[in-house]
């Protein structure tokens, strides 16, 4: 990665940062359709006005993330770039690997948001029983390492296509 | 493991054993190899006599090309009636073992090796077909060649796996060999083009490697399989075609032993190490899922102080 | 209509009293300014590159700011999203800074106006980049080039890169001057620009 990227890369980072650290004021609310539920109200949408505007931040239109917030949690979508059919599968894999151990990640979403390949979903309990500007930090260093690895993931995969290839030609001649 | 081997490891070693004089078993055992084939190893006489077969896919196929007269050539003196349900059976009698070291270790690696013999068959009449025809069209200038000599020989098939088959043509100044593999998954079939890319560069990036096979694949069947039977012409990318084109340097009598057991295990080779990635990219994301599980649980509080003092300095434990 | 599923009927969008059905005109203020044409906001988009080529980069911010369509449709929003990305385009990266503090830090009304900037930036990056957005998927061909299958990922930029690391830029600066309270008043704000 060159220093290009990262000079682009980080003012996208930062931006995320402080919409998330200001989307993340939530509080405990119990749901007003039904009585003693108290759910997430962004995903229940049942009340229009609880929900607030959504907030996209993008660097380029292959990576995006995309915030809705409402009054007692906050739906994290992150978009992945994908410049090519191997990272494609890569990131699906990955995205697939993570989800299915949702139970362990608490605010991981099982299921991303349509668009989207991975998303997460913050409520008041999270922020009340975890440090919030800690879920901050580790969702910007989710971001940055997915990147990192899907990059080491494909150069592996080409260096060893290469080596492969060429440890069996090599005994024809 | 980088190279697999052209020898079946299990039966190796079970003959080495049995061959070094140590009291005879009874034997009864089945062993599997790649695409499918079956070997059933056993004693149904007497303990010193080994029965072995061989049960191949596309054994009818091979033998049109030829097989029977590569294992006879091969196992001459020990082939028997075929086991019922096998193809093809030798019977090596423990007590009529050749004297020397040297010839039994020969005999093992020979029998160890049946799989290749048999599939190895279409493969010798192809190099064979090309040293003729290379002879004839010498005589002849380009133009001038009759037609069978320009075109080469037929094509011949080996579906030696369900869906998938090798194809073999000799021409006058080459053999071709195609591959044709599936894809039954989204990632399989991705990595494999990774992979398939690399063996198609690999012969002009690497300057050690201008003598080797050229290779080339395709999604849809290439030229030389025009009007073979049986192609299923669907082009959803599932199905790879991968040719080989083996030239004269690579055909000589010296060199053909070596590279018709090599091209042989192409196709495991080629899958075997596209789930070998998988497996590897799956551990690393097992990693990197519990390196993000800690940066996780750094958002947690650390847990309250449990040990508490009383006012003279006692400490005790709370209940939790 | 024998085959209506009635169960998978939300019935509660059929009861206005609801909470579904909330009334959300009602959390706009009643001083929202009238509604505005795109016809309109074209004027004010000629206006603003006035200022803008006068030299006085500042100014022309004040007042596309100032101007927001608030209360105006779709279209008009539109065409005054264009006009306040080619102001933050046309502003150099060296003066931004100046620019800021000139516009947003006054008293008299330049939360108003930083809150207004935040909405922008975020409009901005909400709407599809103009000029080729989606660029076709690249697929690995098969015997093309060769040689260049081992490369970085972040080598080419997707579309609109450089569009995105203008917004990204001025959101950073507009977060430093006025913290991240803006952030918060763009999503709690139903005065949408």
């Amino acid at each position: 990665m060159g220093d290009d990227c990262s000079t682009s890369l980080r003012p996208y980072l930062q931006c995320v940062r402080s919409s998330l650290s200001a989307a993340l004021a939530i509080s405990n609310f119990a749901s007003q359709t039904s009585e003693r539920h108290n759910v997430p109200e962004i995903e229940a949408a049942s009340s229009p006005e609880l929900l607030l505007n959504p907030l996209v931040i993008s660097r380029n239109s292959d990576e995006r993330t995309f915030i809705e917030p409402s009054v007692n949690s906050v739906r994290v979508s992150l978009k992945v770039k994908q410049a090519d059919e191997i990272e494609h599968i890569l990131v699906h894999k990955f995205a697939r690997f993570l989800t299915q151990r949702a139970d362990a990640f608490l605010i991981l979403r099982r299921k991303p948001v349509e668009g989207y390949d991975i998303s997460f979903l913050i409520t008041n309990f999270h922020t009340e029983a975890m440090l919030k500007h800690k879920i901050v930090d580790f969702v910007i260093e989710f971001m940055e390492e997915v990147d990192k690895e899907i990059s080491e993931m494909k150069l592996f995969l080409n260096a060893r296509a290469r080596f492969v290839a060429e440890s069996f030609l090599t005994p024809f001649d | 493991m980088l190279l697999l081997d052209y020898h079946n490891v299990l039966i190796h070693s079970l003959l080495t054993e049995r061959f070094s004089g140590s009291t005879p078993v009874s034997i009864d055992q089945i062993v599997s190899d790649f695409d499918g084939v079956t070997f059933h190893l056993s004693t149904p006489e007497s303990k010193t006599k080994i029965l072995i077969s061989i049960q191949v896919k596309c054994f009818r196929e091979l033998v049109q090309y030829g097989a029977q007269q590569v294992l006879e050539r091969e196992y001459g003196p020990y082939i028997v009636d075929p086991e019922p349900g096998y193809d093809f059976s030798v019977l090596i009698d423990l007590e009529n073992l050749p004297a020397e070291q040297e010839a039994k270790d020969d005999l093992i690696t020979r029998l160890a090796l049946m799989k290749r013999n048999a599939m190895a068959a279409p493969f010798e009449r192809a190099f064979d077909e090309f040293a003729k025809l290379s002879e004839e069209a010498s005589r002849y200038t380009t133009e001038s060649a009759p037609q069978g000599v320009k075109e080469g020989g037929e094509v011949m098939a080996i579906h030696y796996r369900e869906e998938e088959a090798i194809y073999i043509k000799a021409s006058h100044d080459r053999v071709t060999v195609i591959f044709s593999t599936v894809f039954r998954e989204e990632t399989d079939r991705i990595f494999g083009k990774v992979f398939l890319q690399e063996f198609v560069d690999a012969r002009r990036r690497v300057l050690t490697l201008q003598n080797a096979p050229q290779v080339l694949f395709r999604n849809d069947p290439p030229l030389e399989l025009a009007g073979v039977p049986g192609l299923q012409n669907v082009n959803d990318g599932t199905l790879s075609y991968v040719t080989f084109v083996l030239f004269p340097r690579h055909l000589t009598p010296h060199r053909r032993y070596e590279n018709i057991s090599h091209i042989q295990i192409f196709r495991d080779y080629f899958h075997y190490h596209i789930k070998a990635s998988k497996a590897y990219i799956h551990t690393r994301m097992r990693k990197r899922t519990a390196d993000f599980l800690q940066v996780l649980n750094r958002a947690r509080p650390e847990n309250e102080e449990r040990e508490r003092k009383t006012a003279s300095g006692r400490t005790f434990r709370v209940q939790g | 209509m024998a085959q209506l599923n009635y169960r998978t009927i939300n019935i509660d969008v059929l009861d206005p009293d609801a909470s579904i059905n909330f009334p959300m005109d009602t959390l706009l203020p009643a001083t929202l300014p009238a509604a505005t044409t795109s016809s309109a906001a074209a004027a004010v988009a000629g206006e603003v590159r006035q200022l803008l080529r006068g030299g006085d980069p500042a100014a022309a911010l004040r007042h596309v700011l100032a101007t927001a369509p608030l209360g105006g449709d779709e279209r008009a929003k539109e065409v005054h999203l264009a006009a306040v990305t080619e102001v933050l385009q046309g502003i150099r990266q060296a003066e931004v800074s100046r620019v800021l503090e000139e516009v947003c830090a006054g008293a008299d009304g330049g939360a108003e106006r930083a809150d207004c900037l935040m909405k922008y930036l975020y409009k901005g990056m909400a709407s599809p980049v103009a000029g080729g957005a989606q660029s076709p998927r690249k697929s690995v061909s098969p015997q093309s080039t060769g040689f260049s299958q081992i490369q970085g990922r972040n080598l080419g930029e997707g579309g609109g890169g450089q569009q995105m690391s203008v917004l990204l830029s001025w959101h950073e600066k507009l977060v430093e001057l006025v913290g991240t309270g803006s952030i918060v008043r763009v999503m709690t704000d139903r005065r949408t620009v």
